[in-house]
């Protein structure tokens, strides 16, 4: 029977349990979503359609404006500090180093990666303690006054970027090696001969053949930065007031603390068109600046 | 593909012709980087597994504890005499993960073979539709999602977490990406041979593609393990909470009375992701690394 089963059917076959997921689970309840930032649902009663009512409240709402604001400042500065750093220590190890030294130093800086957001935010919100925090000890040597790291609106929302950073800084870091080892040597050889400088081969040779990898980057780290929940609620839950809530933070408050489900899926479809408007920035955006060699 | 990327993302190429590995100078500089930077990288750790074995009153000595003085197991051992079912928390974890691996396995594989090597209308258009659900954040659809398992009455189940992450857009672009490297000939030939497309696909592609497999259920395994959101939403019973929510709940049982009770419970939440990563480094970093350059 199995033989007379088309190949186009095996096809169908083949991705089904893929396509059924996919559509249960993610353009079914991106539909509904949709459908219910037009309704105000408290779970209680049934929903009931109130028109535009949830995206007028969405612009009058001053916490939205700020968890936003919040939410981009976190994706910019994670994104410009991991990218950055990923190439700094690329460039860096990118050398003969002694194998055991290699070993080491890829484990040290890769295997923050592997470990789980709630369990890192919660050894760090122990040493970013301000009085008996291990982070303010080492400054004072420094003669920085204790930081209070979690808890004043200045730094709460610092101290998520800087577990970020310290989080993912070993997979930029691995993926731009990878990129400088695609990067073929004759290409140095002929600037060489030419009279260029190191500093002028990096800035004209190295960056822009590794433009692809780094839009890679960008948009990896952009997209997790946009749905990050652990480290914040972990770390500071989203305090002092909102100084450092998300998003995605606020989406779920509204949706599973004040079972405001029609305004909770408002918020996912402005987050939603958000994140479509970035990709096609970046996309629109790379044919400018990415070569493909 | 993948194994070949694994070579070269190990050993670093010396390039005669690189001025950032020929001249002498910024070698020991980029060294004296690298090393400086790796200080505040596992410190952290060694503080956590540190404190783990130091009795409550001492966790919060200045200058810090860097290594053991006492060896307090006793940290340990209140974790499963407690009040709060750790091992319960422990096992509902390697559920999870577990059950989530192998169904991303037999999904992905099946759908990136079909991408790969079988032929059916719209399949480019299917396949680009699939990829799109990469930028699309759990939490957009967290609410229709929620109000979906709980008219079937999965709330407070392991199959609200499993199946919404029974299938992966990540799984099947990178087994398709393997399954490209499988010649043609090879496929083909088994076809003509009279093996159906399943038989083909099971006995001939599957076992060439263990390196990929195991990548890709090794990142599953671990990002299922460390999920905390999905779990947060659905599960609320205590015999039910995976391993992340129960230890926010632990934390909050103890308050900031016991840290080095809540810092053993982490050293025993990261130790098998340690124990995976010494012993399949090659195949994490290709999978995860590899994307990158072949994406």
């Amino acid at each position: 029977m199995r033989k007379a089963v088309s190949e186009k059917l095996a096809g169908y076959c083949f991705v089904g349990p893929s396509l059924v997921g996919y559509l249960a689970f993610v353009v079914g309840p991106l539909i509904a979503a949709i459908g219910l930032s037009f309704t105000h649902y408290d779970v209680l009663s049934p929903p009931r359609l109130n028109g535009f009512g949830n995206y007028a409240r969405l612009i009058a709402d001053p916490r939205l404006a700020t968890v936003y604001r919040n939410t981009a400042f976190f994706a910019l500065a994670s994104v410009s500090l991991t990218v950055s750093l990923g190439v700094l220590l690329a460039v860096a190890v990118n050398q003969r180093l002694p194998g055991p030294l290699k070993y080491a130093l890829r484990t040290a800086y890769f295997f923050p990666v592997l470990v789980g957001m709630i369990y890192a935010a919660m050894v760090w919100k122990f040493l970013f303690n301000r009085d008996l925090g291990v982070v303010n000890y080492y400054l004072h040597f420094f003669q920085v006054p204790p930081i209070a790291w979690l808890t004043s609106s200045n730094w709460a929302l610092w101290s998520v970027i800087l577990v970020y950073v310290w989080k993912n800084v070993g997979f930029t870091m691995l993926t731009t090696l990878a990129g400088l080892q695609n990067i073929s040597r004759e290409i140095y050889e002929a600037a060489r001969i030419d009279g260029a400088m190191p500093v002028t081969a990096f800035f004209r040779i190295t960056i822009p053949l590794l433009t692809p990898v780094l839009l890679f980057n960008v948009t990896i780290t952009s997209i997790n930065t946009l749905q990050e929940f652990d480290s914040i609620v972990a770390l500071t839950n989203g305090g002092p007031g909102d100084a450092s809530r998300s998003v995605v933070m606020y989406l779920y408050d509204k949706a599973f603390r004040s079972f405001d489900m029609g305004y909770a899926s408002a918020i996912a479809v402005t987050l939603f068109g958000f994140i479509g408007l970035l990709t096609l920035l970046q996309l629109w955006g790379s044919r400018r600046w990415v070569h493909y060699g | 593909m993948a194994n070949h990327f694994a070579e070269t993302a190990i050993e670093p190429r010396i390039e005669s012709g690189n001025p950032f590995s020929g001249v002498r100078l910024s070698g020991v500089i980029g060294t004296v980087i690298v090393v400086a930077g790796s200080v505040p990288m596992v410190a952290p750790f060694l503080w956590m597994f540190t404190t783990s074995l130091t009795s409550g009153a001492r966790a919060f000595d200045l200058p810090p504890n860097w290594f053991p003085k006492d060896w307090h197991f006793q940290n340990f051992l209140t974790l499963f005499q407690s009040n709060v079912p750790f091992a319960t928390f422990l096992w509902n974890s390697f559920e999870v993960a577990g059950t989530v691996t192998l169904a991303q396995l037999l999904t992905c594989s099946m759908a990136g073979y079909a991408f790969a090597h079988v032929r059916f209308r719209g399949r480019n258009g299917l396949f680009a539709l699939l990829l799109t659900s990469l930028m699309m954040p759990m939490q957009v659809t967290i609410v229709p999602l929620f109000l979906m398992m709980s008219s079937l009455g999965l709330v407070d189940t392991h199959w609200a977490i499993i199946l919404p992450l029974a299938t992966n857009a990540f799984g099947i672009f990178m087994m398709r990406q393997f399954f490209l490297t499988v010649p043609r000939e090879l496929v083909e030939a088994a076809r003509i041979d009279g093996a159906t497309q399943f038989a083909t696909f099971w006995r001939i592609a599957l076992p060439l593609a263990k390196p990929a497999l195991a990548s890709l259920g090794i990142i599953t395994f671990v990002n299922t393990w460390n999920s905390y959101f999905l779990p947060l939403v659905f599960l609320n019973s205590w015999e039910k909470m995976t391993l992340p929510l129960g230890m926010f709940a632990l934390s909050n049982v103890y308050g900031g009375g016991n840290v080095s009770v809540i810092m053993a419970a982490v050293v025993l939440a990261i130790c098998p992701l340690l124990v995976l990563f010494l012993v399949a480094q090659r195949y994490i970093i290709s999978g995860m690394v590899g994307s990158a350059i072949k994406g």
